[in-house]
């Protein structure tokens, strides 16, 4: 079979540069052991952050119905009570402290209230310096304490003798969660971590690699030769896609053995996307690579281009829908945030690549963009 | 490219980085076949005229032809005509020598079979044979060009391009290095080649002696060292560089230059008593002179005389 030479030239460069990667103990470290270095910390420590909540209790009302309700809020596996105090001022001084994440108030008149059919009121204080955290916290009290609320309508109706059908409140609003029935952080954040973890990684895979040649002098020998520069970028690509996608492979494998959450969904369409996706952060971090003059600069370069935006503008942590609409119009250029769509969609709702059309489409055109602009801020010339 | 047209044809050529002139309207050609020598000092703007040629660097003005096609507006067409070895050594060292010449071999478009052809003619050129297979980081300097240079010609160019290849490289594997070019060009390779060796450039079969970006004398190294007027004489002296110095305000001193320990001055035909005259002025700036003699014109002093200032004399 006859080879084109502009073929010739792409293998000859993908060849040798998987011979520097496969030769180099230190880069070989971090094409293995970095990934799983990073899913690991953050799994884990995002997964034990939000799950045992401490918290204190202040039960002014001490009647069998408020302490039911603190019962059944310490029994919960997202919280753990910490103390009963006494004193609104000693919740404040705990949370301030740092030794509770928040204080749960029962006012007095409560149990007195819920018995008389009335709507008993209950206080959260919360550690507002760190809303995420709290805005969890907030969210399981009130699911703990709209079940507790059910409990409640359904004795009084039993004791009083009318049909709880009857005084069931108008609306009742019974939310089920899909995909991730127990809204576990991990299961969400694993396969985000992935795409951020991979999307880090590539672009400092190949942010070094140009701007090395140039260090060493390999450079001038190479851009004397007939090679055009999308030759070089990509050749340079070919065989750090096979190490990301083989990285991703890795990580999946890593989240399924340590946190128990996997792809639910099609595996193979899984692959082929984050193939798809990684090559415009490949393609980032050569672009990066061929107008750097250090590889320290390059590296925090490609860390800074890739790292921010996909940990802020993609979804990854804020919610898009609540940022200003020049942002999430900017939001669309970012790989990440097609991809995240993606990757969540197949890991939790099981799906394939059938309803992310419009991702995949996505994702192609910025890959394909990124790569041309790689080579178009390639300069072969020396100066 | 035409058979008349001669191989590089450079005309006025000249490079500024911003208001520093680094090649100025240097003009010459080489014919096919020639060894042709650039010789001068680090800096004289040896390094950035091959860059010009070899289309790695944009001349400022000026237009040059290599192998019948222009620097500027062929570069492409130029880099598969022409062989390039940096002055600083370009193979990947974390890659056999065979790897590297794989490497360079594909990036020359080269089928496996004409590679592997290429190859095994390359070894024989150059006996490659026992390093092919060891990383070019624990090569010696003087295998490690000949592994460079094999990459340079691994596509058969009409045009090479060496720049400085023998640097740090012995005495003995240096002598080696030359037979090779000479090989090269007996085959009818053109090559150019920089050096700021004048024992080197003695073997090309031409010269451009280059200073501050200019060319300043272009012949045959014998032409060039016949041509010089004077008469030269060489003396081992016990403080070199102070003896330079004494002697360096003399009337009958035309030029003078240090080379390795011992001093050479050039002196106009016909000066009488040349040794009674250097003994005089060292005995009374206190300076043993051990032995003086009468030798024949060197490069060396060609350079010094056209230079014509002892401050480029480091060009030895």
């Amino acid at each position: 079979m006859r080879c084109p030479a502009p073929l010739r030239r792409m293998l000859a460069v993908a060849r040798a540069e998987w011979i520097h990667n496969v030769r180099d103990r230190r880069s070989l470290a971090i094409i293995i052991a970095l990934p799983i270095m990073l899913l690991l910390l953050y799994g884990y420590a995002i997964d034990f952050a939000l799950d045992e909540l401490l918290f204190a209790v202040l039960d002014e009302d001490r009647t069998e119905q408020s302490a039911e309700l603190v019962r059944s809020m310490a029994s919960s596996r997202y919280f753990t009570l910490v103390s009963a105090v006494g004193t609104p001022a000693e919740i404040e001084r705990m949370i301030a402290a740092g030794r509770i994440r928040f204080g749960f108030v029962v006012p007095r008149g409560f149990g007195e209230d819920v018995s008389a059919g009335r709507a008993g009121q209950v206080q959260v204080l919360l550690d507002g310096s760190d809303s995420m955290t709290a805005g969890v916290a907030l969210g399981y009290v009130e699911a703990i304490v709209r079940e507790r609320q059910l409990d409640l309508i359904a004795e009084w109706a039993a004791r009083s003798g009318v049909p709880p059908a009857l005084i069931a409140p108008p609306i009742d609003v019974r939310t089920r969660t899909l995909y991730n029935p127990e809204l576990k952080t991990v299961t969400f954040m694993v396969p985000g971590l992935i795409a951020v973890i991979m999307t880090m990684l590539a672009a400092l895979l190949t942010s070094g690699c140009i701007v090395r040649e140039r260090e060493v002098g390999s450079f001038e020998g190479l851009a004397a030769s007939p090679i055009a520069p999308v030759e070089i970028i990509i050749g340079k690509l070919l065989p750090y896609a096979a190490i990301a996608v083989a990285d991703v492979i890795l990580c999946i494998g890593v989240g399924w053995l340590v946190f128990g959450v996997y792809p639910t969904g099609s595996r193979p369409a899984l692959l082929l996307l984050s193939g798809l996706y990684l090559v415009a952060s490949l393609a980032i971090g050569l672009a990066i690579s061929s107008v750097a003059r250090t590889q320290q600069v390059a590296t925090l370069l490609a860390f800074l281009a890739t790292m921010l935006p996909t940990l802020l503008l993609t979804g990854f942590v804020f919610p898009l829908r609540s940022m200003p609409t020049v942002l999430q119009w900017f939001a669309q250029v970012i790989p990440a945030t097609h991809f995240l769509k993606v990757i969540r969609g197949i890991y939790l709702k099981g799906t394939g690549l059938g309803p992310y059309t419009q991702e995949t489409v996505a994702l192609a055109v910025i890959s394909l963009a990124l790569v041309v602009l790689a080579a178009k801020s390639f300069r072969k010339s020396l100066e | 490219m035409a058979m008349h047209e001669a191989a590089v044809v450079v005309h006025d050529l000249t490079k500024r980085f911003g208001s520093f002139v680094a090649v100025d309207r240097i003009s010459f050609s080489i014919e096919r076949g020639e060894v042709f020598g650039f010789l001068g000092p680090n800096g004289a703007g040896k390094s950035t005229t091959i860059r010009m040629l070899s289309g790695l660097l944009l001349p400022s003005e000026g237009t040059a032809t290599v192998a019948g096609a222009d620097v500027a507006r062929e570069a492409e067409e130029l880099r598969r005509r022409i062989g390039y070895m940096p002055q600083l050594f370009s193979l990947y060292s974390d890659l056999t020598v065979e790897e590297n010449l794989q490497f360079y071999g594909g990036l020359y478009g080269l089928g496996p079979s004409t590679l592997s052809g290429r190859m095994a003619q390359l070894q024989e050129l150059l006996g490659l044979g026992e390093v092919l297979g060891r990383l070019t980081s624990t090569l010696s300097t003087g295998w490690r060009q000949r592994a460079a240079l094999a990459c340079a010609i691994v596509h058969e160019p009409p045009v090479v391009f060496l720049d400085e290849p023998t640097s740090g490289v012995d005495q003995s594997a240096r002598q080696q290095f030359w037979d090779l070019i000479a090989d090269l060009a007996a085959d009818g390779t053109t090559v150019l080649v920089t050096t700021h060796l004048m024992e080197e450039a003695e073997r090309c079969t031409r010269l451009g002696m280059i200073s501050r970006g200019k060319i300043i004398a272009m012949d045959s190294p014998h032409a060039l060292m016949a041509g010089l007027d004077g008469l030269i004489f060489v003396a081992e002296v016990e403080r070199p560089l102070e003896a330079l110095q004494a002697l360096a305000g003399q009337p009958w001193v035309r030029d003078s230059a240090l080379s390795g320990s011992r001093v050479r001055v050039r002196v106009a035909d016909g000066t009488a008593d040349v040794e009674g005259q250097l003994r005089a002025v060292l005995d009374s700036a206190g300076i043993a002179v051990e032995r003086v003699r009468e030798t024949r014109p060197s490069l060396e002093d060609v350079f010094v005389a056209l230079v014509g200032d002892a401050g480029e004399g480091e060009a030895a």
